[in-house]
């Protein structure tokens, strides 16, 4: 027996989500069909108000239903210094944070050489034009200490750099409060090498 | 299935990608069992251990269970002594695990292959001549994967001359040319070169100048039209400090 198209369609709809496959798909069908048809017509709702709504700031290309969002539109903030992360949630955990009231730019992704990801398919002119608009002087990269993530800090690094922009990158090493003996490895040898003189 | 688990065995993680919830695909390659692709079950939950390990271009200790497809990974030990690539050396690194990626066989054991990459992750950290590092894995790479260029005789048999200059192509022996000019699918190199390949011993500029374009050519035949990201990167990266 074949299933009805429209529950076909939902069905593979619902694979455009990463990590769900065609068995988890249809398991979230029948969930959101036969257990929770109210949960179904919310996200039914939310998805649509989302396409419609949201877009990408002009100044910082996060997701925002205003041409500006709340950051940038801020003049409180400190407007010369600019901080670039990979994603949205990584713009939200450094607001979190409240270590830096300065300003962001999203990348919307990294670099990815193994994945065939390369300079031409992330945003980077878009960060240039940006950085270069005569009032930010320093560029903080917060990309992920990922391989990807470094190799994408390094790219964006000597792009700026050639502009003439000063480019730092956030520090890496022992997590706050930690412990060497708790540390893994990786964490700690790296801390190691990357040692800093004590004044 | 007790016998199908390996321990202790030398591997370096050539890629990770997410899989399912918490899950990691990572693509090795291990001294004794090849290239192969193994599940690291909650390797992506926020405090997995496996987060600081599971690293390219770091030397690891590897056990897991199961064959064929679904290999999982037990435990994954640090080996150390290689800080982690950054700037140039990291993409260098990319370079050389898109050619291990794309060229080297799944399943296919060699600790020769192995060796090398070992070798060649290393010296990137020793700060060697990274042309140098390059040059040597790829021509050794190509030996290993059986399509080592003919460097010591000719089409004809005869021994290569320094002095003379040659014209040499995929699959066959450097044929004697007169002029400089290289055409389409060959590559025109000095026999000095040729010579000084044929020892490994990539000491002169010129030896890493005409290497390069000879390597190239060669593993070009064999990657197919599929362009490397990491070489693109690279030659993004010239052009910006020109
Ligand atoms: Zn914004």
């Amino acid at each position: 027996m074949k299933n009805p198209p429209s529950l076909d369609q939902l069905i593979a709809a619902l694979k455009v989500l990463p990590g769900v496959g065609p068995k988890s798909a249809q398991r979230m069908a029948f969930h959101l069909l036969q257990r929770d048809k109210a949960g179904a017509d919310k996200l039914a709702r939310a998805l649509d108000r989302a396409l419609l709504n949201l877009r990408h700031c002009e100044r910082c290309h996060t997701f925002s239903e205003t041409p500006l969002c709340n950051v940038c539109a801020d003049d409180k903030r400190r407007q010369e210094v600019l901080c670039v992360v990979e994603m949205p949630a990584d713009l939200l955990m450094l607001e979190q944070t409240r270590c830096y009231d300065g300003l962001y730019f999203v990348l919307m992704g990294r670099l990815s050489p193994m994945d065939g990801v390369g300079p031409k398919d992330i945003d980077l002119e878009r960060l240039i034009a940006r950085a270069c608009d005569g009032v930010v002087a320093e560029v903080i990269v917060a990309t992920n200490f990922t391989a990807e993530g470094e190799v994408t800090a390094h790219l964006i690094a000597e792009m700026l750099k050639a502009q003439g922009l000063k480019v730092t990158r956030i520090a890496r090493g022992m997590p706050v409060g930690g412990e060497l003996e708790y540390v893994d490895p990786g964490t700690l040898a790296q801390a190691m090498y990357e040692r800093r003189t004590l004044s | 299935m007790q016998q199908s688990r390996v321990d202790r065995q030398p591997a370096y993680v050539l890629h990770t990608q997410p899989y399912r919830e918490t899950s990691l695909l990572v693509e090795v390659l291990t001294r004794d069992y090849g290239r192969f692709t193994l599940v690291a079950r909650g390797a992506r939950r926020p405090r997995s251990d496996l987060r600081g390990l599971l690293l390219p271009f770091q030397p690891l200790q590897l056990a897991w269970f199961g064959k064929g497809e679904l290999r999982t990974l037990h435990t994954a030990d640090w080996r150390g002594g290689v800080p982690q690539f950054a700037g140039a050396r990291l993409v260098t690194g990319f370079y050389l695990n898109e050619l291990v990626l794309r060229l080297a066989a799944r399943d296919d054991p060699s600790p020769a292959l192995f060796k090398l990459y070992d070798r060649a992750v290393r010296s990137l950290v020793d700060h060697a001549l990274t042309a140098t590092v390059l040059r040597r894995f790829e021509l050794a790479l190509l030996e290993e994967l059986g399509y080592a260029p003919a460097l010591t005789q000719d089409h004809l048999a005869q021994a290569i001359a320094p002095q003379a200059r040659y014209l040499c192509r995929f699959g066959a022996a450097p044929e004697l040319t007169d002029g400089e000019q290289a055409p389409r699918g060959a590559a025109n190199v000095s026999g000095a070169t040729l010579v000084a390949l044929a020892a490994a011993d990539f000491e002169q500029p010129q030896t890493r100048r005409e290497a390069r374009l000879l390597l190239r050519l060669l593993l070009d035949e064999l990657l197919g039209p599929e362009p490397l990201a990491s070489r693109e990167l690279l030659t993004t990266l010239y052009a910006l400090s020109d």
